[in-house]
């Protein structure tokens, strides 16, 4: 008797070959037969008339805190998601010591919009090491992770408060590698990288001041391990991708890695600037490098209040500084004052197409509810002001607590985007799964893949689209024994119904620690999940308690003195 | 085999203890220097704006940091 049979399903394999009927057995947690399975499971799954594919692989994700208080990753498990690549953006927990937490917690809490209570009362900060961190998370691990080593920590590791003021020399490079080493020896699947991202007190975090010798040092080493270096680029100028992706690709080319950056966006005002850059990765590509673009699935949305700070707000420093370092009562105030409200509504005034396309979506008083669903603009016209005016207005009313949403931002135009999905040398990728909490949601996007670009577009085929975001992304990052449904590979199973599988409405749940709150999406149209040959969720039971997450890629050696019991 | 790379914009990555003064006198040396400063400023703006702007500031008198693309020439048309 096997462990579990499924039955009956349309198998996709995720090698992009065409779909077949067939049923699968499992057993000691892996794929025992694929065909006509006449022997019994302890466990079986109708999937008649359901997808049964490789669970879903997402590169870029920051989950490395929620692993902490929840190793299902909700509700990525939900949507079909086996295994998660966090660490990305040079951010990473662990190797961490105890005197730069704070510091850390600082860079997540303004680079990924994670709240600094969540880290306060969600967090037991029990480790140091990068194998103590790995052993930490992998206590009720129901969700696989791949596990970057963030640049910024490393050179917090090494050079304390000087990785923020300056180049590290020979002794300290060398310091890096051997640490890196370590990670890389504890099951890291890489090294992440950032050339944009500041702190909480708005400098350039540590991996900022790196200078190109360095990465090449650090790259050096992921060559001995055949492992992934990512990076964030300046996506916002198609130049300065172009020259880190040249960058990215020498060093691909001279230490033979596979790297990847994120994110590449397509919208309206730069479909030519993106054509440019794929032109670059194609020539790359050509030259033997691997540079590996990410393109997210979802439009982009945004929903802010002014009780965190946002990073819609960047580019407006009066606004960011009075978001960031201002208390409530300090936001109120700069909001009421006749002077400081005149300079704030000047800075913002050349962006008045944006103010009046944003609509309310909460409010808490009773008095403003008829507004909620109307754009600023709407708004503005019903109480005679600005929609800068009304946005302000409303805050003040609400104590902060009046939520507004830039939907469809960009990223929004399904030609093209579904074009780069289905271009072989791009990734899908970038959900920033875990961060973000409070800008947008971060889960769905693959079934915002198969429900709108694959069912109700027909841009990309069923089988393409699983092959990308299974076996794809397993073999970029180098991930063993998964992202297939073959005979002897981990069961890393979804079974989804593929005429109603989609990512559901966006919604606001306080279910971080801390009593905080966050935006999610629930799944649509997927039946069961399966990790390790465990069935961790299915839409009858939920989360179950069969919790077979692994680190991915596996260990090769982890000095056993340095794992916490 | 290696395939042949279509031109793209000049750039250089910083070398250590590098300024607008010493990236000029090294990138542009056929230019005086004040104007080959300016260009390099006004070629790149996500590191000039940097000091201006104060998001993102290192230091008063150098924005540049260690891990900058620095262009060398202007858009290409």
């Amino acid at each position: 008797m096997y462990d579990l049979v499924i039955r009956n399903g349309r198998v996709v394999d995720g090698s992009g070959m065409p779909a077949f009927n067939a049923d699968i057995a499992v057993q000691d947690g892996r794929i025992t037969r694929i065909g006509r399975v006449a022997e019994a499971g302890r466990r079986e799954i109708d999937a008649t008339a359901k997808v049964v594919a490789p669970g879903f692989i997402d590169p870029h994700t920051h989950f490395d805190a929620q692993l902490l208080w929840d190793g299902y990753a909700k509700p990525a498990l939900s949507h079909g998601v086996t295994t998660v690549v966090a660490g990305n953006c040079s951010l990473s927990l662990a190797p961490l010591k105890a005197e730069h937490r704070m510091k850390l917690v600082g860079m997540f809490n303004q680079i990924e919009e994670m709240p600094l209570k969540a880290f306060k009362e969600g967090v037991v900060w029990d480790w140091e090491s990068f194998p103590e961190y790995l052993a930490r998370i992998q206590k009720g691990l129901a969700i696989n992770v791949g596990q970057l080593v963030g640049h910024s920590v490393l050179r917090l590791w090494v050079m304390g408060e000087a990785a923020m003021e300056r180049t590290a020399n020979a002794q300290e490079i060398s310091a890096m590698q051997q640490l890196l080493r370590e990670c890389l020896d504890a099951g890291a699947i890489g090294l992440s990288t950032s050339y944009v991202d500041m702190d909480e007190t708005l400098k350039p975090v540590p991996s900022r001041y790196a200078d190109a010798g360095e990465v090449d040092a650090l790259a050096s080493v992921l060559s001995d391990y055949g492992r992934v270096l990512q990076i964030v680029p300046e996506f916002y100028d198609p130049d300065l991708t172009i020259a880190r992706l040249d960058q990215l690709a020498e060093l691909s080319i001279k230490y033979a890695i596979p790297t990847t950056f994120s994110p590449l966006f397509v919208s309206a005002d730069n479909i030519e600037a993106v054509e440019r850059v794929m032109a670059r990765v194609d020539e790359q590509f050509a030259r033997g490098a691997r540079v590996w673009p990410q393109v997210q699935t979802r439009p982009i949305d945004i929903s802010f209040s002014f009780a965190v700070p946002s990073l819609l707000f960047i580019r407006l420093p009066g606004w960011y500084n009075v978001m960031r370092f201002g208390t409530q009562d300090e936001i109120i105030e700069a909001f009421s004052n006749p002077e400081s409200r005149a300079k704030l509504v000047a800075e913002a005034s050349s962006q008045m197409a944006l103010w009046s396309f944003l609509r309310l979506r909460h409010v808490a008083s009773e008095a403003n509810q008829k507004y909620v669903g109307k754009t600023l603009a709407e708004i503005g016209e019903m109480r005679g002001v600005s929609a800068l005016d009304a946005m302000i207005d409303l805050s003040v009313e609400e104590k902060l607590d009046a939520h507004f949403i830039a939907e469809s931002m960009g990223h929004n135009q399904d030609e093209q985007v579904g074009s780069l999905l289905r271009h072989p040398r791009v990734h899908i990728g970038a959900s920033d799964g875990g961060a973000h909490i409070l800008s947008f949601s971060t889960y769905g996007d693959t079934g915002y893949l198969f429900g709108h670009f694959v069912r109700d577009r027909g841009l990309l085929t069923l089988e393409e689209s699983v092959k990308k975001v299974t076996s794809d992304t397993a073999a970029i990052w180098g991930i063993p024994d998964r992202g297939l449904l073959q005979k002897g590979l981990v069961a890393d199973i979804v079974v989804f119904d593929p005429a109603a599988i989609n990512r559901g409405a966006e919604v606001y749940v306080q279910d971080v620690p801390g009593d905080g709150s966050r935006y999610i999406r629930d799944a649509h149209g997927v039946d069961t999940v399966i990790v390790g040959g465990g069935i961790a969720w299915s839409a009858a039971e939920g989360y179950t308690s069969d919790a077979r997450g692994a680190i991915v890629p596996p260990a090769l050696t982890v000095p056993a003195e340095r794992i916490a019991a | 085999m290696t395939a042949a790379l279509s031109p793209v914009r000049k750039s250089i990555l910083p070398q250590n203890g590098d300024s607008w003064d010493s990236i000029a006198q090294r990138e542009l040396p056929g230019t005086a220097e004040t104007d080959a400063v300016a260009m390099l400023q006004s070629w790149n703006l996500h590191v000039f704006m940097r000091a201006a702007g104060g998001v993102g500031r290192l230091r008063s008198d150098n924005p540049i940091l260690p891990s900058d693309v620095i262009f060398v020439e202007p858009p290409r048309a």
